[in-house]
């Protein structure tokens, strides 16, 4: 990747430093920050159907693991680059230390397109990937997890394969497995479910009243639908506009998530809901609501589009939906931002609860994972909003500064800066 | 009153006798040899001409001239080789253009029964072309060799004319014998009159009428005269010989011949398919078709491509014993010849000639022209045929499917333009007769349909022979519950058109699977998917994860026979239990977020489940056995080929094939070798598309009618996105489309069942564009849905309309936006009363925007790469065909586009 602006990995630092100057760091220890510390590139061969031998390559970078064993996901993307691996362990660092989870940030990933895999193939990349990094990985170490294109079936092998190198059952060594495979009850929400928590945390702060809030939810994949039906069944929320690709409906009366969710199956859209009438996307983020849940693409609210947000809580579910400028914008007007990486992190949480389960062997039931979840987003949420008002900075610059203060503190407690 | 008006025939004795020849009268000689006809025709003409009347001599016949040139005879020639309908059409063209009053003589007709087969074509012809003549006061006279044609075909001439007259030699003696002179009558009118010097002297003596008449006529009763027609006589000759003797005297060179013989009058003229024939389809295979032929005529090209291909599978040799694979099939044909005797006997042919010529018929005045064939009847001697097929097939389910001359032969595959229906065949005779002359009239009528009817027009085949046979089949399934259906259904290319890795070999085929009927397979639906199977690669798929569950079949189609009804339905509602025969093979559950095959689990217990066919791909020769067929069958074809089967599996994983169709796949633009140039400057690129298909270029597209896809989302209600639809038709038929080349822009999957899924338009609706673009909009890794496949495809591909899916939200797309949005529109250009849909559609008239540069398509067949940019003639990088140069301007110019203004 080149030098220019869209390098993940340069924004990622620029984000460092920034943070880096809020809690005004030393120079040893920004420097330590702004680079990953273990980075393993690897080439494997694997066999394919047609019995030809295509070598591949892939990498795992354990950006930084002072809190604990590096945890992230692994990517099979044909357009995946070294410095995309970088950002996203730099990122999944401040997310698990922003949760104070005992980790530290990972990420990994191979070069090659799953839509011209077969099944077969696809078990055998894998494996091999596995096989060469297994070395660099355990759950003592470095925690792998499934993200673009890899699945709980694909965790499943490479937790297989990871075992049968050591000679015993290791299924801590990835999460995100099957439930059948040490996997743990309530991942299919957690993203969604952690985000509410933190929505309701912000609404007691600024005295919304959940139960008689109207909510607008941008984006209808899974982490919109699950906000859907949650924020109705958690808090009495009426949800009054949804949309998807393919246009907004809006209905002020309200809309069942049940009633969305159906036509979405139906037909693949939410347009043309019972009761509702088309908006335009655009009129859906303006809307005058409580609350607005971005669960779709990043870039959505900007500098063009946010002076007219109405909104008084927005809900990062998605990534990077906001950008600095619309950050800015949107903290003049008051508006309570939730960062994407405090909102979203409700499934790396539950990623740490499966390693802690695959630990002790011993598996909580969806409640007790609830719980769980909630105790810790509710802290995570209380901390970022004090240092917002501690720095009186925005809540996303705050989230980072908590964020990486810890990870400074656990550098300096082990002498490492 | 006009019709009275006495016309001298050139001999007085004559006129006296029938009380004068009357303008509208169509004479018919029944003669025994053509030269006796000359001894009319010809003091009839000099007559005319000496009268100053116009006469017209129509020559068509190889035998020699009756009249010979003369001054003021106007002679035009015919063709009646390439069949019936053109020849009828060529006939109908005179005699509009030549107007009333005109005099004819024709060659004579029994002729025409050695080009075309059968008595009932000529019969036909005759039906459709004398009360033309009628209404146009013409005389015409006709020939006919006595005792040559069956009695019905000579009853309905006889009540069609107005004048029949025998006209035989006795004992060298001329005998003149008239046999109807309409509206006329005398006390000796109707008796035999010796011709001798010019008079005519009637016959009274008992004795010499009986000697005359028994010696002119070799049997009173016409039923059993010797039809000369081909048909009747080959069978005949056929029918002499025991089965077994046939099977031994194959070789020899009289059997050959009438192989070859039948082969034609059952397959057809068209050199390809009857090759085909020849050489895979034996003699005792042509007589199981005569004997399964109801009427008389040809089979089409479905059924005759799904004859000839099982016959290549079953012996063309493989890895797979296809004997054991293949399916028997049941298959009855409704021969050509009824089709046109349907027509003329219920007063349609000349409807559809009108239609044929002219093809601007809406759908809703298509409404009225189906209610007209609906109300038509068959013939007696059919209604029986068709009571006996009933009986055979007892109450098992039946396909009746269109099958007509053109359809699925090499270049024209007519895919899904005529209609086929499905009979569930429950209820009583009288019920179930019902149903199936409904389903024969409704296939009947749909020879008229406008997407048929364009694509006739759009191929060239405007007037030519287009029969509409009828396959009828014993559908292909079993029963479970109460339904009828097969497991699976689909469609096979021998050639990949959607290859979205390069991995995947074109050329080992594509398979397009269903459970149940293969109306799924071959239609192209709202959200419900048929599996995609690259041949070559079965295990990829160009979906991932959950996106799998998506782009899966929800619905499927079978035949409810509690309801006597064709229905969709879910297939978990109707599949739901494990007792469903090898449903192990077909499904996956997708759990965790990720597909897992069945394995053993009940159907019902199963939460998410999703029909993938992953174990029928990876356990059993299923898709194996396609590709060898496919293979099989496009190396005998010598062509790329499309086909429809229905498969059963076994619970151990043994499959069983039922071939329904095969027809030749033209593929153009796959051999010309095009390459993107690569000086194009990015200003000039409008977007470029990644899976175009087919190949080609296209230059000097004027119009652009662009569809923006955000509006047509978010703004346009159901109502607005119908009236697009129909917009989107009406640009389509302009004249000034079809003077300058179009390009259609919009969003999502045209042709769509579902509204909002793409622009509502059927084939006849887009046929005039040159390329068609689908706007996909990327949604979180959504792979746009194409509709490789279906007919709809189909449509695209042989009508040489290159197809792009572009992602107009992908920076490798390069779309110029501001193009598309900012260029004026000139929607009322074409369409004047649209102001309300000029939100939505934006016609770019595109020399206009640029200062005279058009846009241009270059499609790489062998990637699927494509671009569209602005271009001139002088542009360096372009191809000098010099065909269609439009004003040039120079290089620069386009650089200061008006629409950047």
């Amino acid at each position: 990747m080149s030098d220019n602006g869209n390098n993940p990995f340069k924004i990622a630092q620029k984000q460092i430093n920034d943070c880096a100057d809020i809690l005004k760091l030393d120079q040893s220890t920004r420097e330590a920050l702004l680079r990953p510390m273990r980075e393993l590139h690897v080439t494997f061969p694997v066999h394919m159907d047609d019995g030809t031998t295509r070598m591949f390559q892939g990498f795992r970078v354990q950006y930084n693991d002072a809190k604990g064993p590096a945890k992230g996901g692994i990517r099979f993307h044909p357009d995946e680059t070294i410095d995309t691996v970088r950002a996203l362990a730099a990122w999944m660092t401040w997310k698990v230390a922003l949760l104070d989870l005992p980790l530290g940030g990972g990420k990994g990933g191979v070069i090659c397109n799953p839509k011209e895999l077969s099944i077969h193939e696809l078990e055998r990349i894998s494996r091999a990937y596995i096989k060469a990094i297994a070395p660099f990985i355990g759950p003592e170490k470095d925690v792998p997890a499934p993200d673009v294109y890899t699945n709980p079936q694909i965790m499943a092998w490479m937790m297989d394969e990871y075992s049968s190198m050591l000679g015993k059952n290791q299924f801590g060594v990835m999460t995100g497995k099957p439930l059948s495979l040490g996997g743990s009850p309530g991942r299919g929400d957690a993203t969604a479910r952690g985000g509410l928590y933190t929505l309701r945390e912000a609404a007691r702060k600024i005295g919304l009243e959940l139960n008689k809030a109207t909510v607008a939810i941008q984006g209808y994949g899974n982490a919109g639908s699950y906000a859907a039906s949650l924020a109705e069944s958690m808090f009495g929320a009426k949800i009054v506009a949804v949309c998807d690709s393919k246009g907004a409906v809006c209905c002020r009366a309200g809309l069942s998530s049940q009633t969305i969710a159906k036509q979405k199956q139906s037909t693949s859209s939410v347009l043309n809901c019972q009761g509702s009438e088309c908006i335009s996307q655009d009129a859906l983020l303006e809307m005058d609501v409580d609350v607005l849940v971005l669960a779709a693409l990043e870039g959505i609210l900007t500098g063009k589009n946010a002076e007219r947000v109405k909104a008084k809580v927005i809900v990062e579910l998605a990534n990077g939906p906001t950008t600095p400028e619309a950050d800015e914008i949107l903290y003049k007007k008051g508006v309570h931002v939730i960062p994407d990486f405090l909102c979203n992190a409700g499934g790396v949480t539950v990623s740490y609860f499966e390693m802690v389960q695959n630990a002790s062997m011993y598996y909580w039931d969806e409640k007790e994972v609830h719980e769980r979840l909630d105790k810790r987003m509710t802290r995570a949420y209380h901390e970022v909003f004090d240092m917002s008002e501690k720095h009186h900075i925005n809540m996303r610059k705050a989230a980072y500064a908590v964020a990486v203060s810890r990870v400074v503190e656990a550098m300096k407690t082990r002498g490492w800066v | 009153m006009v019709k009275t008006h006495p016309v001298a025939s050139g001999i007085p004795a004559l006129d006296n006798v029938l009380g004068s020849l009357r303008l509208g009268d169509n004479v018919v000689w029944q003669v025994d040899r053509l030269e006796n006809y000359h001894l009319v025709a010809r003091p009839f003409v000099k007559q005319a001409l000496g009268e100053a009347r116009k006469v017209v001599y129509l020559r068509f016949a190889t035998h020699q001239r009756i009249l010979p040139p003369c001054p003021g005879l106007l002679t035009i020639e015919l063709d009646p080789r390439p069949g019936f309908d053109p020849f009828s059409s060529q006939v109908n063209k005179v005699i509009e253009g030549q107007g009333s009053g005109v005099f004819y003589v024709f060659d004579s007709l029994s002729h025409l029964v050695g080009e075309w087969a059968t008595d009932e074509l000529l019969a036909n012809f005759f039906q459709v072309t004398c009360p033309f003549l009628h209404e146009l006061d013409t005389v015409a006279y006709f020939a006919l060799k006595r005792g040559h044609h069956s009695h019905s075909a000579v009853a309905r001439i006889r009540d069609t004319s107005q004048v029949v007259i025998d006209l035989y030699h006795v004992y060298s003696k001329l005998y003149i014998h008239p046999i109807k002179v309409w509206d006329r009558y005398s006390s000796q009118m109707f008796l035999p009159h010796l011709y001798s010097e010019g008079k005519l002297t009637p016959l009274f003596q008992s004795g010499d009428a009986s000697s005359i008449l028994i010696s002119a006529s070799k049997s009173p009763l016409k039923v059993k005269a010797d039809s000369i027609a081909p048909w009747d006589s080959v069978y005949r000759k056929l029918a002499q010989y025991a089965p077994e003797e046939l099977e031994k005297l194959s070789d020899s060179v009289e059997i050959q011949a009438l192989r070859q013989e039948l082969t034609q009058m059952l397959i057809g003229a068209h050199a390809q398919l009857r090759d085909l024939a020849e050489r895979y389809l034996s003699i005792k295979d042509l007589l199981a078709i005569r004997n399964r032929l109801i009427g008389s005529g040809r089979i089409g090209g479905k059924a005759a491509g799904m004859l000839i291909a099982r016959r290549i599978l079953l012996e063309e040799d493989g890895k797979f014993d296809f004997s054991k694979v293949l399916e028997e099939h049941d298959s009855f044909f409704v021969g050509s010849d009824v089709f046109f005797t349907f027509l003329v006997n219920n007063d349609l042919f000349r409807l559809r000639l009108r239609l044929t010529r002219n093809s601007r018929i809406s759908h809703e005045e298509f409404h009225e022209v189906e209610d007209r064939f609906l109300a038509g009847r068959f013939p007696d001697e059919i209604m029986e045929q068709f009571r006996d097929l009933l009986d055979y097939f007892g109450q098992a389910p039946i396909i009746i499917r269109s099958s007509s001359l053109l359809e699925d032969s090499f270049g024209n595959a007519f895919a899904g333009k005529y209609r086929s229906e499905f009979c569930a065949n429950q209820g009583s005779p009288e019920e179930r007769m019902e149903v199936l002359l409904r389903a024969a009239k409704l296939i009947y009528a749909s020879a008229v349909n406008p997407d048929a009817l364009a694509y006739r027009r759009q191929r060239g085949l405007g007037e030519s022979d287009e029969q509409m046979a009828i396959l009828i089949q014993r559908v292909s399934g079993t029963l479970y519950r109460h339904y009828f259906f097969p497991p699976m259904a689909g469609v096979a290319f021998s050639y990949n058109l959607y290859r979205w890795t390069d991995r995947i070999d074109p050329g080992q085929g594509m398979i397009r699977l269903v459970m149940g009927l293969g109306t799924r397979a071959v239609n192209r639906l709202g959200r419900d998917y048929p599996r995609l199977i690259a041949a070559s690669h079965p295990g990829l798929r160009p979906e991932m994860g959950a996106k799998v569950a998506f782009y899966s079949q929800q619905q499927m189609d079978l035949l409810d026979l509690a309801k006597n009804e064709f229905r969709s339905l879910p297939v978990m509602e109707v599949a739901c239990n494990n007792d469903y025969p090898g449903i192990r093979f077909f499904l996956s559950e997708l759990k965790d977020g990720y597909l897992r095959d069945m394995e053993g689990e009940d159907p019902a217990d199963l939460k998410n489940p999703v029909l993938t066919f992953n174990r029928l791909i990876s356990q059993t020769d299923f898709v194996e056995i396609i590709k060898e067929l496919l293979s099989k069958l496009q190396n005998a074809y010598g062509y790329t080929v499309d086909t429809e089967f229905t498969a059963f599996v076994g619970e151990k994983g043994e499959i069983r094939i039922n071939l329904v169709q095969c027809r030749p796949l033209r593929l153009p633009g796959m051999t010309a070798s095009t390459a993107i140039p690569e000086s194009i400057p990015s200003e000039r690129i409008l977007f470029r598309a990644k899976r175009a298909i087919p190949g080609g270029v296209i230059r000097n597209i004027r119009y652009i009618l662009y569809i923006d896809p955000i509006s047509y989302a978010k703004n346009a209600t159901i109502d607005e996105k119908r009236m697009m639809g129909r917009a989107v038709g009406t640009i389509n038929r302009h004249t000034e489309v079809a003077q300058h080349r179009i390009m259609m822009m919009g969003p999502g999957r045209w042709g769509s069942s579902n509204i909002n899924l793409g622009v509502n338009v059927t084939y006849s609706d887009i046929n005039n564009t040159s390329v068609l673009v689908e706007l996909a909009r990327e949604e979180n890794g959504h792979m746009p849905d194409v509709s490789y496949g279906t007919h709809f495809f189909l449509d695209l591909v042989e009508s040489n309309i290159i197809y792009l899916p572009v992602h107009p939200d992908e920076s490798e797309t390069d779309f110029n936006h501001d193009f598309f949005t900012k260029s004026p529109n000139h929607l009322d250009l074409l369409l004047p009363d649209a102001e309300g849909l000029k939100n939505f559609i934006k016609l770019i008239d595109v020399p206009f925007v640029t200062g005279g540069a058009t846009a241009q398509v270059i499609a790489e067949a062998r990637n699927g790469s494509a671009i569209c940019y602005l271009g001139f003639k002088s542009d360096p990088w372009e191809i000098k065909d010099g065909s269609e140069a439009i004003n040039h301007s120079t290089v620069q110019d386009i650089l200061k586009f008006r629409y950047v203004r």
